[in-house]
């Protein structure tokens, strides 16, 4: 392939690739990496040899691509273009699809989603819930297009963007679109993205650079490793239309090692466009000169902090350095550095093809657009939303999610990941908003949405976070290295009962210190799942504290798994699954547990019988009363 | 007894008196010591501080074993070596090195030395050593024992073989021959005995030479990986943690001499890679097992009992995270959030997930690495 000179060799390009696709009908597999985990290779490798077989090859495609989001169902099929969507579909169900639905036009009614209420099928994909009340805009291209074809973005508009920003735009045109559309950044601090382009191209040192970050460090989350992964050539236009407009020739794509799939997929995409000519000298004949070196983080969450990972780019330790100057002014190598998140350069490309009105009318004033969410935790339905910002947390959860599992009692909801806070069900009519959600002590952040019910300790939930970031703090300022730890301290001893009242006072006073004294984000916001959960679920912290109960049984140290000898029938189930050996058969065939070997895994109480349900778990005091 | 050239006369002017041993060594503080050691061990010992007065003193003094250090000023000790069967090929030959040159002690076991001594040596050594030599000595100054004298005591340097495994099975199957030859004779018998576990304890010592060897390379190949990734690079020195990333990926974790390399080819500090290493999470300085577990312990997984998971995987295969077991078959690692989030609570192995794994489906995946691995082991 030679390089495409111009915009008119793009468009001829495009047409002839659409006119050779023809009206094909299609297979699309999701091969995100969930779909991947239940066999989406198999499958799709199931899907070609069947379509070979039936002789099929001239008028169906099968196509693997990016997620489609509604992981817990995996591995999705959807036929294209009825749209037609089946759920949980397995090798062993392709010969039936295959020959009902493609040949014959009928449905394989059990693989369709069944509504939980009516119990109906739902045939189309549009019409399952899950996808019903979400807005699907910068995902829409996943279920699409192969990632590693060129071919596929080009044929759903791909480039377009790149093309009418570089030959009917200046760069402050860009500049201004997106200070119009009103884009604000969407790794979690909620920074303008176009005040930010605007500071990066008026700074006057050169060269000047354009990053994306793909360190997604927020545990939780993983919007940005399926864009990258279903979707990378939306991001690299992103990059290159955001380049343009700042003013840099070279730019940066740093992504999490542990995303072997997007680093993989990123690379492709990049040699394809370079291949085509929408990167390197010259760029379809425009002039502009732009090209992109991928850097791989090694596992550090404070890596994902803006001047830490410039500092990573650079080949030193990843540290977060003082911020006297923006590092949109002094960044990399102490040149302008533009840093945006996956999701703001994947706006880019959308915004300039649709325009800044088009985007301003989603969402709300203060926060415009759409905003992915991975919704996961105890929910029914977890996966990937897209919902135009200003969308109720509650319809997320009740309407999308399709609540919590097993009858269970909605109890909170955790944003902004290690940065965000818990939300109580008080708060759940909340609309997503930057604004709105830092005002009730959380926070938009990444956009990681984990659902807790009944069975979920907040204790140990703050515990966990200040754990987590105890472990990612750098080191390099004192206030969060000593303070995340007192307070890792502290909260240890709360969960393992030995926590005092004085504890709890300690707690906010380290917070009010950390909050401000702290170097960088990380540090700054650390604080947010502790106050929180301080604020919102402080009975059930007391009850850690002076009943030492853990009232959602959690917390090891309070709890103890105790075999009713009652109820036990002595099936052994318990015994031989126990990892710990931990179960003993007594003289009378009941099983008893050894409290010393136990590792209260709950094992026990999982594979005990249902009719049995001899297992309970029980405060842990009682049990050693009892005894 | 000791020897100097201006005391030759007196000592051995018409009546040479014998020695049992004769040290050849220029350091006068190793001299003394073998002497006294020897003298307490009821040996009669001569010493001699070159080649020189060495080879003069075997002449006169006949002994059944001669120590000789390798690195002498004057003559070189190989030299020595090859002398002294010509003055009496019954002289039993151990060598002396002081500096770990097993390649060259090798080299002086196939040109005709018995033995070879490692400075420093325990006297129990040498005089282990020394009653060994004495018993050959005198199993070759027996007439019958003339016969075999080309397989007893080489009189010429053997000729030279590339793989030092050859020499051995060489004078392995001269044995077997001796064997069947049906020798009645009890000394000659005795003799063959003897050979026989020499010729083991030189297998086994070569068996170390050639563990060394294979240790020596493996290094060389890791600091070619290394030379390699670096030139990948473009020998940038931003490119720091990508070319240790790479490393880490092609050798499983980061030795410390791969470091020390690239510390040198770079031109980076080894302290500034080092705190590299040890900052990012994906960095590992110790050997870590083929197979690494990853339990993820994000948010998602958390809630649904990603600790309960790792409590059950930790029991199941005896290893707390972090730890690698014994075999150096599994890693067990925890990591925060491998963004599998729907699929919670997940367990990695390899790089492929696995949602909420059930104990049986557990133990049949350990249980099935852990047998390929016996099959290659075997292989």
């Amino acid at each position: 392939m030679s390089k495409l000179k111009s915009p008119g060799e793009l468009e001829a390009l495009r047409h002839e690739i659409q006119s050779k696709r023809g009206a094909k009908q299609m297979i699309t597999v999701c091969s995100g990496t969930g779909c991947l985990a239940c066999g989406a290779v198999e499958l799709t490798a199931a899907f070609i040899r069947e379509i070979e077989k039936k002789e099929l090859a001239h008028k169906v495609e099968v196509r693997p691509t990016g997620c489609h989001g509604f992981c817990e169902r995996g591995p999705i099929v959807v036929i294209l273009p009825q749209k037609i969507c089946y759920l949980r579909a397995s090798v062993e169900d392709v010969a039936e699809i295959v020959e009902k639905t493609l040949i014959k036009g009928e449905l394989v009614d059990r693989l369709l989603y069944e509504d939980p209420e009516t119990g109906k099928r739902i045939r189309y994909v549009d019409d399952i819930p899950f996808y019903k009340h979400q807005q699907r805009i910068l995902l829409a291209g996943n279920v699409l297009i192969d990632p590693t074809n060129i071919w596929d973005y080009l044929a759903v508009g791909g480039y377009a963007a790149l093309a009418k920003a570089l030959f009917e735009s200046t760069p402050e045109e860009i500049i201004d679109i997106v200070k119009e559309s009103g884009l604000r950044g969407r790794g979690g601090g909620g920074f303008p993205t176009g005040v930010k382009w605007e500071t990066t191209r008026n700074a006057s040192a050169k060269p000047k650079y354009a990053i994306v970050n793909a360190d997604e460090g927020d545990p939780g989350a993983y919007m940005d490793r399926s864009l990258l992964e279903g979707n990378p050539h939306g991001i690299i236009e992103g990059l290159i239309i955001g380049a343009y407009a700042i003013g840099a020739n070279e730019g940066f794509i740093y992504v999490r090692r542990e995303y072997p799939l997007a680093c993989k997929n990123t690379r492709i995409a990049i040699e394809q466009a370079r291949e085509y000519g929408f990167l390197g000298t010259d760029i379809l004949g425009s002039g502009f000169d732009f090209d992109i070196s991928v850097h791989h983080g090694a596992g550090a969450f404070v890596s994902g902090e803006s001047s830490a990972l410039m500092n990573a780019i650079e080949g030193r330790v990843g540290e977060p350095r003082p911020k006297y100057v923006h590092t949109s002014v002094k960044g990399l190598w102490d040149k302008p550095s533009c840093l945006n998140n996956v999701e703001t350069w994947a706006n880019i490309p959308f915004i300039v093809t649709k325009g800044a009105g088009w985007f301003k009318r989603m969402g709300t004033p203060g926060s415009t657009g759409t905003k992915i969410f991975s919704l996961v935790g105890k929910v029914n339905n977890t996966g990937l939303v897209e919902v135009p910002m200003g969308m109720s947390i509650r319809d997320i959860i009740f309407k999308i999610g399709a609540g919590i599992p097993g009858n269970k009692k909605f109890k909170a909801v955790q944003t902004g990941g290690p940065s965000g806070g818990v939300l109580p069900e008080k708060l759940l009519d909340l609309p997503v908003d930057f604004d709105e959600l830092t005002k009730a002590g959380s926070m938009m952040g990444s956009g990681g949405m984990i659902v807790m019910d009944e069975d979920t300790c907040m204790v140990d939930t703050a515990r966990y976070y200040i754990d987590f970031l105890a472990h990612e703090s750098c080191g390099k300022c004192v206030p969060c290295r000593e303070g995340l730890r007192q307070m890792l301290k502290i909260l240890n001893r709360i969960t393992r009962g030995e926590g005092t009242m004085e504890d709890i006072g300690l707690l906010e006073e380290l917070c009010s210190v950390i909050k401000v004294a702290s170097l960088c984000g990380l540090g700054q916001s650390s604080v947010n799942p502790v106050m929180s959960v301080l604020k919102y679920f402080g009975k059930e912290v007391e009850a850690h504290v002076k009943d030492k109960r853990c009232p959602a049984g959690v917390c090891k140290n309070l709890i103890a798994f105790h075999i009713d000898p009652e109820k036990c029938k002595g099936c052994g189930l318990c015994a031989k699954n126990c990892p710990a050996n931990a179960i003993t058969k007594t003289a009378d065939k009941v099983h008893v547990i050894d409290q010393d070997l136990c590792i209260k895994c709950g094992l026990c109480i999982s594979v005990c019988p249902e009719k049995f349900r001899a297992v309970e778990k029980v405060p842990a005091f009682q049990f050693q009363n009892a005894v | 007894m000791y020897l100097n050239n201006n005391e030759e006369a007196t000592l051995f002017g018409s009546n040479p008196q014998h020695a049992d041993v004769v040290v050849i060594d220029d350091d006068d503080s190793m001299c003394e010591g073998c002497r006294q050691t020897l003298e307490a061990g009821g040996f009669r010992a001569a010493v001699a501080r070159n080649g020189n007065d060495g080879l003069r003193l075997v002449r006169h003094t006949r002994p059944h074993v001669a120590l000789v250090d390798l690195k002498m000023p004057g003559i070189p000790g190989l030299e020595v070596m090859a002398k002294i069967p010509q003055i009496d090929s019954s002289i039993v030959i151990v060598v002396i090195t002081g500096h770990g040159t097993i390649d060259t002690a090798v080299e002086s076991m196939k040109i005709g030395a018995f033995d070879f001594l490692t400075k420093p040596f325990d006297p129990e050594r040498l005089l282990e050593t020394v009653q060994r030599g004495i018993k050959l000595s005198e199993i070759r100054k027996t007439p019958a024992s003339t016969a075999k004298e080309t397989m007893a005591a080489p009189k010429q340097p053997m000729p030279q073989k590339v793989d030092k495994h050859e020499v051995l099975l060489e004078g392995l199957a001269m044995l077997m021959h001796g064997y069947e030859a049906g020798l009645e004779r009890q000394d000659v018998l005795n003799e063959l005995r003897y050979l026989e576990s020499e010729a083991k304890y030189h297998a086994e010592s070569l068996g170390q030479v050639k563990k060394r060897e294979k240790a020596i390379l493996d290094i060389i190949n890791q600091l070619k990986v290394v030379d390699e990734i670096i030139e990948k690079h473009g020998f940038r020195k931003n490119a720091l943690i990508q070319i240790l990333l790479d490393i880490q990926a092609r050798l499983n974790w980061l030795p410390r001499h791969t470091l020390k390399w690239l510390s040198a080819r770079l031109g980076v500090s080894l302290a500034e890679i080092n705190t590299i290493a040890h900052f990012y999470g994906a960095f590992s300085l110790e050997p870590r097992g083929r197979h690494t577990i990853e339990v993820c312990l994000g948010t998602a997984c958390h809630v649904r009992g990603g600790t309960d998971l790792l409590a059950k995987i930790s029991a199941l295969l005896g290893l707390k995270a972090g730890e690698t077991d014994t075999q150096q078959i599994f890693t067990l690692k925890t990591v925060h959030c491998l963004g599998c989030c729907a699929l919670a609570p997940v367990m990695q192995i390899d790089g492929k997930p696995y949602s909420n794994p059930s104990l049986d489906q557990m133990k049949k995946l350990f249980a099935s690495i852990q047998n390929e691995e016996e099959l290659v082991c075997r292989n």
